[in-house]
C-alpha cells in the first residue's frame, strides 16, 4: 500500500530528476506499468531480497524500470531479457534474477529465448506486461494485439493476414520447465490483489530455488489505445480477458533444486582434467632425424575414418615433443560424418615447425588404395611411402628414388585379433623403415595414451612389433 | 489494527497523472476527476475530499504511481503546499552502500610437460586457467571441439556450460554473466560471429568485459567449414551497430591460442571492454606443443558489476544515454578506451631487420609464410615475416620499423583482402606514405596460400589470384 522501500526515495537516474521529476514516473497517466512495479517492488520488499535482486530492463515502455528499483539492475537488448536474467543468475546462483518484458520484447522478437528460457527451468522470475500494443515505438500492432485492434500497423484492425494474438501464458505453461504460471490483470481492487499475490509467489518460487515462473499481466495503455484510463480498464476487461484468460495456468509443486557449488580453482584439479602431468618423459633419442631432413620432416597419414591415421598422427607428435621436438597435426576429414576420407598433415622439427601443412610429404603412410593414388605422386624424392598391402593389391608406380614398404597393417592386425591396431602396425613400420624415432619413444607414447585402458598395452605393443618386424623382413 | 487507526490517503497533487484510477477504486466516492490545470505539471490531478473516508486503503493500491496516493501519517500535512521533495521524502536517495571490489586472486600452478592438443582445446583451458566458469555457446563447426570440452570439464569445477538456443541469446547470457563481474566467453565460427554482432555492441556500450573466440570459416552465406580469415573486417571494424571496437588477438600456434586466450581475459577485464580472438580453421583443429603457465587466476567481483550482492546493489549495466549530450560524451570516453588500447599492439617480426622482401600474414598463413620466408634465405633472398598479432589496434609503430629497407611487401592472406586493407588503413592514419607497392597472395573459399604460391610470387612477380 504505502511505497515499498526497494522504490528509490528519488529517480536519480530519471534524465530529468530535478525537483519532482524525481518522483514521477515516466509512464503515462493511467499505465499500467506503474502498478506492476509496485506490486513487484513490495514482492521483493516483503521476501526480504533487495540486495540479492538483480532486476532486468528490457526494451520496450519498461526500459527505465532501473529508474525506479533500488537493486542491481542490468538493461538488456531488445528481447534478450531471458537470455541476460540466465547469465546473472549462474554467475550467482543467490542472486533473484527478475526478467521484466513487454509484449513486442517477450512474445516477438525474444520469443526463442522466452521459451528456450522457460524450458530450461531455471529458477528466474518473468513478468510479462501485456498490454496488446507497442507503446515505445508508438502504437504499432503487438504480437498480443487483438483481431480486429486498429493500430498504427494495423490501420484497419488485426485481420487473419496478421494471423492471431499470442497466449503467451498459454504457451508457457504447456512447457515442461515452468513451475508456476499465471495471467493476472489490474482493472480492479479485486484484480490488483490477485496480481499482487501472483507477482509474490512467482518471486519466492524462485528465493526458494523451486524454479521458474512466468506471470502475464494484461496492462492498461491508455495512449496507444486512445482511451482514458477508466475506459482502457473496462476494454481490458471486456475485451482482453476473453482473448487472455486471466487465472493460473500452471502450479506444480516442486521441491528446491536449484543448489550450485561455487566455482573451483583447484590448480591440481584442473592440471588433472587437461591430462597435464609433471613426470618427465624419458628421452631416447640422440638428435633430430637429420637422415630424414635438416630441421623438419613433414608426413602424411591417409585412410577413411576407423583406419586411426588420426590417432597415429597423435601419437607421432606426441613422440616428437617428448623428445623435446616441436610438432604438429592437422587433420582433414570428407564432409561424411563416418566412414569418409581421413587424412592428417604431421610436421616434426627441431626447433619450430614453420609450415604444418604436408602438400608435399617427405613420409606416405597410406592406410587404402585411394589415399596411395592419391598422395603417392606427391611424396618427395628420396621419400618414404608405407602402405597397407592387405588392402592394396595394385600399387601405382612411383618415382624411384621413393622407398616404398608395402606392409600388411589389416592382415597382422586381423591376426592379433582387433582390427583397430593396424594403426599402431602402421607406426612399427614407420619406425623401422625411417628410424624417425628410436622404438622405446614410441612405445612410450602408446603407453602414455593408452593409460586408462592398460589391458589394451600388450596387444599394441605386439601390434608395433609386428609392424617392424615386416619391415625388416621386406629388407631381407 | 482498528479501523480507525488506518492512515487515510495522501496526495501532493504535483505527483498526480490525473489517470483516475483510484476514482474506481473509492467505495465512498471521495475522489473525483479534477479540474484544475497544476501549473508544476501542466496535468490535472485528482481532486480528493476524505470526510467520507474510511481508510479502505483500495485507492493507494490502484495508483500507478510510487508516489503519488500514499498512506498520510501522523502529523502529516493534509492540506496541500509546495515542498521540497527532499523534506517531505529524505533526501538520501538510497541506502546501498559505496561498491567495492572483490580482488581476483593469482594461484600457482605446478610446472608440467608440455601438453599436445589441438587449438580449440588450448583456447578452451586457457580460458580455464584465466577463471572462466561461465561459457555460453552454440555448436558450429570448426569450433565446436572448443565448446565441447568446456561441457565436459566446467561441470567438474562446478562450472555453468549453456547451450543456448541460438548465438543470438549465448550473447546475451554472455551479457548476464559479465554484467556480473565474472569471466565468460563463446566458441563461434563466422556466421555465428555475424549472429552474434548485435550483443557485441550492446556489450561494448555497456562496457562489459568477455572473450569471443571466433575460428573463421568460409563465407558469405553458409559458405563452408574450411579456414578463411573471412572475419578480419567484422572483428576490426564491424562489431555491430555504433561506434564499437575491441581488440583482436591473431594466434597462428596452439600454443598461442593458450596464451593469447589467457591475455584476452587480462584485457578484456583492463578495458571493460570484449576481445576477439580470431583463430582459423586449421589453427583450430591443429595439434600442437602447448605449455602450460605457471599461474592461474582466480576472479573476483569488480566494483562496477552487478553480482547480485548488497555491495554492488548500487550498480546499473546500460548502453542507454537518452539525452545526445550524455551520449556524446559516452562515446567521448569509449573512444579514449580505444585510443588508450593502443598500447596493446603486439607483432612478431621474423628476420625483418634486413629484409629487402617483408611478407605480412596472420593465423595459419602466417606459419606458411614462415616457412616460405626461411626458404627464400636459403636461396639467398632477404625475406622477413611481419606477423601482427593484434589485427585491431594493428601494430603500425611495429611494421613502421619492419619496413625500414624493405623494397617488396607482400601481404599473405586467405581472405580477399580483409588483411590489406587494415594494413592499409593503419598506414594511413599513422601518416606513413613512403613504403613499397603492396602486392598480394591471397586464396579465398578454405584455401589456403601455399608456400609454392607465395615462392613463386615472390621469385617470379607472377599473379596469384589477386
Amino acid at each position: 500500500m504505502s511505497k515499498a522501500s526497494v522504490i528509490y526515495d528519488k529517480f536519480d537516474r530519471h534524465s530529468h530528476a530535478e525537483g519532482l521529476k524525481g518522483h514521477a514516473t515516466h509512464y503515462c497517466p493511467g499505465c499500467g506499468h506503474g502498478l506492476a512495479h509496485k506490486f513487484l517492488a513490495e514482492a521483493i520488499d516483503e521476501l526480504g531480497v533487495q540486495d540479492r535482486t538483480v532486476a532486468i530492463s528490457p526494451v520496450g515502455c519498461s526500459v527505465f524500470l532501473y529508474y525506479y528499483f533500488d537493486v542491481g539492475n542490468s538493461q538488456a537488448a531488445h528481447g534478450r531479457a531471458p537470455a541476460v536474467a540466465l547469465g546473472h543468475k549462474f554467475a550467482n546462483p543467490d542472486s533473484i534474477v527478475i526478467s521484466y518484458q513487454g509484449d513486442g520484447d517477450l512474445a516477438s522478437i525474444g520469443l526463442a529465448e522466452t521459451i528456450s528460457t522457460a524450458q530450461l527451468g531455471a529458477p528466474i522470475t518473468v513478468i510479462f506486461i501485456n498490454n496488446a500494443i507497442y507503446g515505445m515505438t508508438g502504437g504499432q500492432m503487438a504480437p498480443t494485439t487483438l483481431m480486429g485492434q486498429t493500430s498504427s500497423t494495423s490501420p484497419s484492425g488485426r485481420n487473419e493476414y496478421n494471423g492471431q494474438p499470442m497466449k503467451m501464458a498459454e504457451i508457457i505453461a504447456g512447457l515442461d520447465g515452468p513451475v508456476y504460471v499465471e495471467r493476472v490483470a489490474l482493472y480492479d481492487a479485486k484484480q490488483r490483489i490477485k496480481a499482487k499475490k501472483a507477482i509474490r509467489k512467482a518471486l519466492r518460487n524462485q528465493v526458494e530455488g523451486r524454479g521458474y515462473s512466468f506471470i502475464e499481466v494484461l496492462a492498461e495503455c491508455p495512449t496507444h489505445l486512445k482511451m482514458s484510463p477508466e475506459e482502457t480498464e473496462s476494454w481490458v476487461k471486456d475485451f482482453m480477458e476473453p482473448v487472455f484468460p486471466l487465472g493460473v495456468k500452471k502450479d506444480i509443486t516442486v521441491e528446491p533444486w536449484f543448489k550450485r557449488n561455487p566455482p573451483s580453482f583447484n590448480g591440481e584439479k584442473i592440471l588433472s582434467l587437461a591430462g597435464a602431468t609433471s613426470e618427465h618423459p624419458e628421452r631416447h633419442s640422440k638428435g633430430f632425424p637429420t637422415h630424414l631432413a635438416p630441421h623438419d620432416v613433414s608426413l602424411k597419414l591417409a585412410g577413411s575414418g576407423g583406419d586411426g591415421a588420426q590417432t597415429a598422427a597423435m601419437l607421432i607428435a606426441r613422440s616428437a615433443i617428448n623428445e623435446g621436438f616441436d610438432a604438429t597435426h592437422i587433420p582433414s576429414y570428407g564432409p561424411e560424418s563416418r566412414g569418409g576420407t581421413s587424412y592428417a598433415d604431421v610436421h616434426v622439427a627441431e626447433e619450430e615447425v614453420l609450415n604444418p601443412g604436408s602438400p608435399d610429404p617427405q613420409v606416405l603412410i597410406a592406410f587404402n588404395a585411394p589415399s596411395l593414388a592419391k598422395f603417392g605422386p606427391t611424396v618427395r624424392k628420396g621419400g618414404y611411402v608405407i602402405y597397407d598391402s592387405s588392402v592394396v593389391t595394385d600399387p601405382p608406380a612411383l618415382d624411384p628414388s621413393i622407398k616404398v614398404f608395402p606392409v600388411p597393417f589389416t592382415g597382422i592386425a586381423t591376426d592379433l585379433g582387433k582390427a583397430v591396431v593396424k594403426n599402431i602396425v602402421a607406426l612399427g613400420a614407420l619406425q623401422a623403415a625411417t628410424g624417425i624415432f628410436p622404438k622405446e619413444t614410441m612405445l612410450t607414447a602408446i603407453r602414455v595414451a593408452l593409460k586408462d585402458k592398460c589391458a589394451l598395452i600388450p596387444l599394441n605393443e605386439e601390434a608395433f612389433a609386428w609392424g617392424i618386424k615386416s619391415v625388416e623382413a621386406l629388407a631381407n | 489494527m482498528a479501523l480507525k487507526e488506518r492512515p487515510k490517503p495522501f496526495l501532493l497533487p504535483e505527483y498526480c497523472k490525473g489517470c483516475g484510477r483510484c476514482i474506481d477504486a473509492c467505495a465512498k466516492d471521495c475522489i473525483t476527476l479534477g479540474t484544475q490545470i497544476n501549473p508544476l505539471t501542466g496535468l490535472v490531478p485528482v481532486d480528493l475530499d476524505l470526510t467520507n473516508c474510511n481508510a479502505c486503503g483500495l485507492c493507494m493500491d490502484a495508483c500507478p504511481e510510487p508516489y503519488g496516493l500514499r498512506p498520510a501519517h501522523e502529523g502529516q500535512i493534509l492540506d496541500f503546499e509546495l515542498e521540497d521533495p527532499a523534506k517531505l521524502f529524505g533526501v538520501k536517495p538510497s541506502d546501498a552502500p559505496e561498491p567495492q571490489d572483490v580482488p581476483t586472486e593469482v594461484l600457482p600452478l605446478p610446472r608440467t610437460e608440455p601438453l599436445v592438443i589441438k587449438g580449440t582445446y588450448a583456447s578452451a583451458i586457457g580460458a580455464i586457467l584465466a577463471g572462466c566458469r561461465h561459457v555460453y555457446g552454440y555448436p558450429i563447426t570448426p569450433s565446436t571441439e572448443g565448446a565441447e570440452l568446456m561441457a565436459k570439464f566446467l561441470p567438474k569445477l562446478d562450472g555453468t556450460f549453456l547451450q543456448a538456443v541460438s548465438e543470438v541469446a549465448a550473447v546475451n547470457m554472455m551479457y548476464g554473466t559479465a554484467g556480473a563481474g565474472l569471466p565468460t566467453m563463446t566458441f563461434t565460427s563466422s556466421p555465428g560471429f555475424s549472429l552474434m554482432l548485435e550483443g557485441v555492441s550492446y556489450m561494448i556500450g555497456s562496457e562489459l568485459p568477455g572473450v569471443f573466440v571466433d575460428i573463421m570459416r568460409g563465407g558469405p552465406g553458409l559458405g563452408n567449414i574450411a579456414p578463411e580469415q573471412s572475419d578480419i573486417k567484422l572483428a576490426c571494424h564491424g562489431l555491430g551497430h555504433g561506434n564499437t571496437h575491441a581488440i583482436t588477438l591473431a594466434p597462428s600456434t596452439p600454443q598461442e591460442m593458450l596464451d593469447l586466450t589467457m591475455l584476452a581475459f587480462e584485457l578484456s577485464f583492463k578495458y571493460r571492454n570484449p576481445v576477439v580472438l580470431l583463430g582459423d580453421g586449421y589453427l583450430g583443429q591443429m595439434t600442437g606443443k602447448v605449455q602450460l603457465p605457471g599461474t592461474m587466476l582466480k576472479p573476483g567481483v569488480p566494483k562496477w558489476a552487478v553480482y547480485g550482492d548488497a555491495i554492488h546493489r548500487k550498480n546499473l549495466i546500460s548502453s542507454i544515454f537518452l539525452t545526445e549530450t550524455d551520449l556524446e560524451a559516452h562515446n567521448v570516453h569509449l573512444n579514449s578506451k580505444y585510443e588508450a588500447m593502443k598500447v596493446e599492439a603486439r607483432a612478431e617480426s621474423f628476420l625483418c631487420d634486413d629484409a629487402d622482401v617483408i611478407l605480412v600474414a596472420c593465423n595459419t598463413p602466417a606459419r606458411t609464410a614462415k616457412g616460405a620466408v626461411q626458404e627464400l634465405r636459403h636461396l639467398g633472398i632477404k625475406a622477413g615475416l611481419f606477423r601482427p598479432i593484434t589485427l585491431w589496434p594493428f601494430p603500425v609503430e611495429q611494421l613502421r620499423m619492419a619496413l625500414q629497407g624493405a623494397s617488396r611487401l607482400m601481404v599473405v592472406e586467405a581472405s580477399a583482402g580483409q588483411l590489406e586493407d587494415e594494413l592499409r588503413l593503419a598506414l594511413s592514419k599513422a601518416g606513413i606514405r613512403n613504403y613499397p607497392e603492396i602486392e598480394s597472395v591471397r586464396r579465398m573459399g578454405g584455401v589456403l596460400p601455399q608456400q609454392s604460391e607465395i615462392m613463386t610470387r615472390v621469385l617470379g612477380q607472377k599473379e596469384v589470384l589477386a
